[in-house]
């Protein structure tokens, strides 16, 4: 099983194993690892198990998580690793784990190889939602995770001012079923596009390359908070909205 | 909107049988594709019932508009993507029913991958993880999720999709028709352009043949018998660890002027080794 240790400098505090229920990490005295310290936040930090990978994840504090040098709002932990809360720091030992799933992870195949497709039993499975639905209510409300990307019309002229983009495919274009339709004579059907992927989303060419931050694309490019599209004499923010 | 069609399943470079299955139902412009698992005989078994029984319910629909729909849906939905999904529930419940019912095929279980065109919209009902994907300008994307644990570990920032790929956990699903008498389907609607190619397929496309080279059989290749036949070649090129089955759907160019209801209901569809999933 993981275990966790809260060290102040060279001084062990408290040990805490990680089971099936988060390790709570922060100021106030009814968090599992309570850190007596002005830096720390009330409830700074979590740690759990998820889909088989030890997780810490910062839950919105003022100073902030760190994991090993590195700012994280969410990382997957190795055995070795520390945790760092303001002065405080977490050991991670996750050498004697054994994973709900099997570790996947990157150091190398302790799983056995399977090749033949399985389904997980309903127990697994049921874990596994759950997990899912925690980490819906963790992601509502964590601050300013919630966002809805959306399409601000600077300049050009369109249907709409603003666009949410709430489907996998958006495009742009003079169709009738385009979603930010464009108006005006010799404007293409379909100029552009911008689809949703895993990893966020990205724009397209259609008919036209658009131009993401003055710069012509080469090919799909994900988008960030903020970038400017122009497109047949359109020209928008893409941004993510609270 | 003229649409043009072709699919092609194969067994493979190492596997000696067949469990994908695919059907063009070409009167109604419906298209599917499942990849069954199960011992022996029996994931044939499982893709042949549910690709079955999601078609019977979609043809049977179309002469009585009133049969009821199972599962729960935004009601904003489309009828068709309604069906679609509710279709879906059905040829699970026919899976779940066969196995309780012969105890040697407990355990089968499919994907399942539909994908269903009404004038402009494309309405996909999923289960599993067979994929279908969009061509449209060039650019390849992926319509479905894959209910896989590692696609659902790289959703949630756990792996990276490299660290996916090395998995070896890929073939660890976590819905499948078959295992459970309930399931969540999956299911979208999309508005569909002239020039779009829609490409449903089995894994053992996905895990031998990279994205950008899918999307690049599919521009080089107007045929989409044509395409599909190279991107079965290509799996098996590249090691044919699986049975794999491709499904192209071209639509046409969008029809120019007045004159476009010349040109309504053309339409040519070909396929090979079709619904009895042969090898």
């Amino acid at each position: 099983m993981a275990k966790l240790t809260l060290m102040f400098e060279q001084k062990t505090v408290k040990e805490v194993p990680v089971g099936s229920r988060p390790v709570g990490i922060g100021r106030s005295p009814d968090n599992d690892l309570p850190v007596d310290n002005l830096a720390v936040s009330n409830y700074h930090a979590r740690v759990y198990f998820e889909a088989g990978r030890l997780v810490v994840e910062d839950l919105a504090s003022l100073n902030g998580t760190f994991v090993n040098d590195l700012r994280v709002e969410r990382a997957t932990l190795h055995d070795g690793d520390s945790i760092w809360v303001g002065k405080h720091h977490i050991k991670v030992d996750a050498s004697g784990d054994t994973s709900t799933f099997g570790d996947t992870g990157r150091r190398g195949a302790t799983a056995p190889r399977i090749n033949e497709t399985m389904v997980l039993d309903t127990k697994a499975r049921r874990d596994m939602l759950q997990q899912a639905a925690a980490m819906g209510e963790r992601t509502q409300f964590a601050v300013g995770r919630l966002k809805v990307p959306t399409l601000v019309i600077l300049s050009g002229n369109t249907d709409q001012k603003e666009y949410m983009l709430t489907n996998k495919l958006t495009v742009i274009g003079k169709s009738k079923m385009a979603t930010v339709r464009l108006k005006g004579w010799f404007k293409p059907q379909l100029a552009a596009q911008v689809n949703q992927r895993d990893d966020g989303y990205y724009v397209g060419p259609g008919d036209k390359v658009p131009r993401v931050n003055g710069a012509p694309i080469t090919g799909p490019m994900r988008l960030n908070d903020g970038d400017l599209i122009e497109v047949c004499g359109l020209r928008m923010n893409f941004i993510f909205r609270d | 909107m003229e649409i043009f069609s072709g699919g092609v399943t194969n067994v493979g470079r190492v596997r000696t049988n067949n469990e994908d299955c695919f059907r063009i139902e070409e009167p109604l412009n419906l298209y599917v594709l499942s990849d069954g698992m199960g011992g022996e005989a029996h994931g044939e078994i499982a893709s042949a019932l549910a690709v079955e029984a999601l078609v019977k319910h979609c043809q049977e629909t179309e002469h009585d508009p009133a049969m009821t729909i199972f599962g729960d849906m935004p009601s904003n939905w489309s009828e068709k993507t309604k069906r679609l999904s509710s279709a879906v529930h059905l040829a699970n419940k026919t899976i779940f029913d066969s196995a309780q019912a012969h105890p040697e095929q407990r355990g089968m279980g499919a994907t399942l991958t539909a994908a269903w065109i009404d004038g402009p919209r494309l309405s996909v009902a999923h289960v599993g993880d067979s994929r279908a994907y969009l061509l449209r300008s060039g650019t390849l994307q992926q319509l479905t999720n894959d209910h896989s644990l590692v696609a659902e570990q790289v959703r949630r920032g756990i792996l990276t999709p490299a660290e996916a790929e090395r998995s070896d956990m890929q073939s660890v699903l976590l819905r499948a028709l078959g295992a459970h008498e309930e399931i969540e389907v999956e299911s979208e609607e999309h508005t569909l352009f002239g020039g779009d190619v829609l490409l449903l397929c089995s894994d053992g496309l996905t895990r031998m043949v990279t994205e950008p080279e899918i999307a690049g059989t599919l521009q080089a290749e107007p045929d989409p018998l044509k395409a599909s036949e190279r991107l079965v070649e290509l799996a098996n090129e590249q090691g044919g660890a699986d049975n794999v089955t491709a499904v192209v759907v071209r639509v046409g160019s969008e029809p120019k002027g007045w004159f476009s209801w010349l040109r309504r209901g053309t339409r040519k569809t070909a396929q090979k080794n079709g619904s009895a999933g042969g090898k």
